[in-house]
């Protein structure tokens, strides 16, 4: 951890020798360890500890970025020459914006002692226990545990300074017996809250089934997708319809359907950096506050998410949803929430005549067609046949090629529970979802061997 | 922007510090990158970053398991820090860890490797490689329905110096350059996309800027900008069992989902579960297991001259090799590491380990695996389709956890009627069973075809680490397969 002080410090430092019309600096520095186990052993454990400025400045209406991963003066120094010097070969731009102005921000609300000072021998205590219980049952096991600390400064020459620490920890423990696996991840910022017990006996649960896996017929199912399955077709919407560039470019199945009903009226989506039951990340790469921004109210079309460039196309103000200066994805949301329901997980469950449960997907590919949100994925470990209200037997691997607009059209039913989805040890964003039961959803492939 | 220092004392020094401490097995590797973007939309300069990324990891075995620490601060102080930080976390996972890794041997090196490139694409200046993309971008626009032009370039320097405690001094210079156009064209409610040459940052070559100017970006972009039109009237393909002619734009994410991927051999002894999934092709299958058709030959060349997936030695030090991956439709080997190999008891490692950066260990990684060309032209590949498609450029992928069941969608395709190439269809969709799949191969067109495309953005491990491969794809025809509108 560099600290609030040496950080914003230095970032200020670097804005005032600036010579640019306009300078903006952004920091990221964070300290990972991430261990990752298969078969009763640790193959890779390791510490990384990492840093990133990115330098931006604005001469003449000409803008140069530069990225550096080294935290020291001659370094900083050196990123914001090679910036300047970019600049002064691009050439003008129109329609600049200017940089956000006027907020300062120190916060360390989501910074956890507890989880900064995890010391590898708890974890590997709590590894080797999880180990022998799974060997006692005939079980193995394999998986990740990360823990986290991460800084996030911005400073800029129109006043912009602010600075947000974080701690984050995770797991994601695979089961394996026979023929069947099961799957169980939690995230949280303070390492008292992930309990490692408990996943693995939710990731036991589903790979300790007397049942073999059986194969089910092509078609449309009904299907109940438990929250970390509805967060990553969320997160592929968020990336495809949620941001401003894709609904300039009416690749967004949102574009040019504001205000249309595009999915039932028990859907509610909103990106919220600020929600606690989130991974809370209070302003943007820019340096702008996070707002709430509802993106589907009531199953109809609600919004979008903008940065400061985006935000001037649309006349609209920024929404704090800039990524870093070198990226061109346009701005995104990375806070995804869905609004609870009225049920309980079970009761959906024994509310289901006949269907599927899925309590993840692997590999969703959301480009097939963006304008209609055609998305394609397979079932993973955990996929059940439910008859009759209840978990019958596993399910061997299926592939959906399913419009997720048409899927959240026909909504039986939202739980009440929601979970929060992170894999810090990929992607610093996450998504707070429900358990949600669809009525149809279309199964088209199947895995075989 | 970096000081071209390389500082061999300093990784020396750690060596040598490692050795003082007892390790059982360790390197140190320095790493410098510089990255150039390029990106340019609608006439208008999107951005242009320079990056630099420097630092030092060190991976050590102790009493059988691995440590790895980093660190971005070139002084002893710190890299004595990090290799205690390394050898503390060895030390950690030793005491709980049941099984103890085995290495297989490697000849200690002592060599320099540079990447061959006629123009270094650090010297072109700025304003002359920004003029030729804003020239090729906007060819692509004019039209109404042409919503987006988009225009990028990539420039790539890597220096390396690797030292192990086994005695290797290794260092390596990589000059990479990459470039392509994206036109998106809207009317209605249809939208469609064309890249060139590649999608997905495809056109990326160890090499220097003359790369750059043989894509032709600018006649490149004229025939993108009339098949995006062409496009937005074409009907999709008709579903069914049929032909396919995959082009070579479109062989490269085929051989990467389902060929480059369930051959890594550290996914195959199961540490990719967590995030990736396993592999299908399992050790018991090495040598008996028939993946496709005698038309299917695939190789792992980390020595392909140009490859975005080569390299002189890897980052334990190994030589850069071809290995065989699959011989005539035989699944024949693996891509793997010191580690790997040893617990088949299988010889040497086939040098496969890379890490994406200084600050994370390597991991089994495809170097360059290509689809062996055939013999056909791709004339007499058409000549005896009676119906089917030919389809080129990878829009989206999705392949299952074991990597059997795939799907892909392409940009765009076009109906093969009596050997002839006729009318484009929009939105095709085709998927299968690996094996299956290859197995109904055939035939694979000739060298004369055959190219050699790069994947910037392969991902894979925790942390993410994101790898540039490389894949060499001919035509090939599939017979018998699934094919569908994407709706």
């Amino acid at each position: 951890m560099i600290g609030h002080a040496k950080l914003l410090d230095e970032l200020a430092r670097l804005v005032k020798r600036s010579k640019a019309d306009a300078t903006s600096v952004c920091a990221e520095s964070s300290v990972y360890r991430v261990s990752r186990f298969a078969y009763e052993a640790i193959h890779q454990d390791l510490v990384q500890e990492s840093f990133t400025a990115y330098v931006k400045v604005i001469a003449h209406k000409r803008v140069g970025v530069a990225v550096t991963d080294t935290f020291d003066r001659p370094a900083l120094s050196r990123c914001l020459e090679a910036a300047m010097e970019i600049a002064r070969h691009a050439p003008p731009r129109k329609d600049l914006p200017p940089l956000p102005d006027g907020y300062e921000e120190i916060t360390t609300r989501d910074y956890a002692a507890s989880t900064a000072k995890v010391t590898p021998h708890r974890f590997l205590t709590t590894l080797k226990r999880l180990f022998q219980y799974c060997q006692g049952l005939g079980a193995q096991l394999a998986g990740s545990f990360v823990v986290g600390e991460d800084e996030l400064a911005v400073v800029n020459s129109s006043g912009v300074a602010c600075y947000t620490a974080s701690t984050v920890c995770g797991a994601k423990l695979v089961t394996m017996y026979r023929a069947l696996s099961g799957f169980a991840g939690g995230a949280s910022r303070r390492i008292e809250q992930l309990d490692l017990e408990a996943l693995l006996e939710r990731s036991l649960k589903q790979s300790l089934h007397r049942r073999e896996p059986v194969t089910l017929p092509l078609g449309a199912y009904e299907v109940i997708l438990e929250p970390e399955a509805v967060a990553e077709l969320v997160t592929w919407l968020g990336y495809i319809a949620f941001g401003a560039k894709a609904v300039q470019e009416r690749t967004s199945c949102l574009a040019g359907r504001m205000g249309e009903g595009l999915m039932a009226r028990r859907v509610t989506i909103v990106d919220d950096g600020n929600d606690p039951a989130g991974l809370r990340m209070p302003f943007d790469h820019e340096g702008v506050p996070k707002q709430r921004v509802a993106l589907i109210e009531r199953g109809k079309a609600a919004g979008i998410v903008y940065d400061t460039a985006y935000g001037q196309l649309y006349g609209q103000p920024s929404t704090g949803h800039a990524l870093p200066p070198d990226e061109v994805e346009g701005p995104l949301p990375a806070h995804l929430i869905m609004e609870p329901g009225t049920m309980r997980r079970e009761e959906l469950i024994r509310s289901c005549r006949r269907g599927i449960l899925i309590p993840r997907f692997h590999y969703v590919n959301g480009l097939l067609n963006p304008r209609e949100a055609l998305m394609t994925g397979l079932t993973r470990e955990g996929a059940f046949l439910i008859e009759d209200g209840k978990l019958k037997a596993p399910i061997t691997t299926m592939r959906f090629t399913q419009s997720l607009l048409e899927a959240f059209s026909h909504v039986l039913g939202v739980s009440k529970e929601r979970q929060l989805v992170a894999d810090p040890a990929q992607d610093p964003g996450c998504a707070v979802m429900p358990t949600v039961r669809l009525a149809r959803f279309r199964f088209t492939g199947r895995s075989e061997d | 922007m970096t000081p071209a220092h390389l500082p061999k004392d300093l990784v020396l020094a750690a060596v040598r510090d490692l050795k003082r401490r007892g390790v059982d097995d360790g390197n140190v590797r320095f790493e410098r990158l510089l990255h150039e973007s390029l990106v340019v939309e609608r006439s208008q300069v999107q951005s242009i970053s320079l990056s630099e990324s420097a630092g030092i990891g060190i991976r050590v075995l102790i009493h059988g398991s691995w440590g790895f620490a980093s660190t971005p601060h070139l002084t002893p102080a710190s890299v004595r820090r990090a290799a205690s930080q390394a050898i503390a976390i060895a030390k950690a996972s030793a005491s709980i860890n049941r099984r103890t890794v085995r290495l297989a041997p490697v000849e200690p090196a002592t060599a320099v490797f540079r990447s061959r490139y006629q123009i270094d694409p650090f010297e072109v200046p700025l304003s002359k490689k920004l003029d030729y993309l804003l020239w090729a971008t906007n060819s692509l626009l004019g039209p109404k329905p042409i919503k987006r032009a988009t225009g990028h370039m990539d420039f790539f320097k890597r220096t390396k110096f690797f030292a192990s405690a086994g005695g290797a001094q290794i260092e390596q210079h990589l000059v990479e350059s990459g470039a392509g156009l994206e036109a998106v064209a809207q009317q209605g409610n249809e939208v469609q996309s064309r890249s060139y040459p590649n999608s997905h940052h495809g056109a990326l070559a160890q090499a220097g800027f003359e790369y750059v100017k043989q894509l032709d970006l600018v006649g490149g972009a004229k025939t993108s900008q009339s098949e995006v039109l062409h496009l937005l009237r074409a009907e999709p393909p008709k579903a069914g069992l049929t032909t396919l002619i995959l082009a070579p734009t479109q062989v490269v994410m085929q051989l990467h989902e389902s060929c480059g991927h369930p051959v890594e051999l550290d996914r195959v002894l199961g540490q990719e579960l967590s995030y990736a999934g396993g592999s299908f092709l399992t050790t018991g299958r090495l040598g008996t297991f028939r993946y496709g058709s005698d038309h299917v030959t695939i190789v792992a060349d980390a020595t392909a001259p140009g490859g975005a997936g080569s390299f002189g030695y890897d980052d334990e030090g190994v030589p850069a090799q071809r290995v065989e991956l699959i011989r005539r439709g035989l699944f024949v080997g693996y891509l793997s590491s010191r580690e790997s190999i040893a617990r088949l008891d299988h010889g040497r490692s086939g040098g496969a380990m890379r890490a994406e950066g200084w600050d994370v260990p390597p991991l089994v990684r495809m170097t360059n695996v290509n689809l062996e060309p055939g013999e056909a032209t791709l004339e007499e590949l058409l000549h005896d389709v009676k119906h089917g498609y030919l389809l080129a450029t990878n829009k989206s992928w999705s392949i299952d956890d074991r990597r059997l069941n795939f799907q892909f969608t392409t940009e765009i395709g076009w109906e093969i009627e009596h050997g002839k190439v006729g009318t484009i269809v929009k939105n095709p969709l085709y998927t299968g069973i690996t094996p299956q799949f290859w197995g109904r191969c055939t035939g694979v067109s000739n060298r004369e075809s055959w190219q050699l495309w790069g994947v910037p953005n392969c991902a894979k491990g925790e942390p993410m680490q994101l790898m540039h491969v490389g894949h060499g794809a001919p035509y090939a025809r599939f017979d018998g397969v699934a094919i569908a509108p994407a709706k």
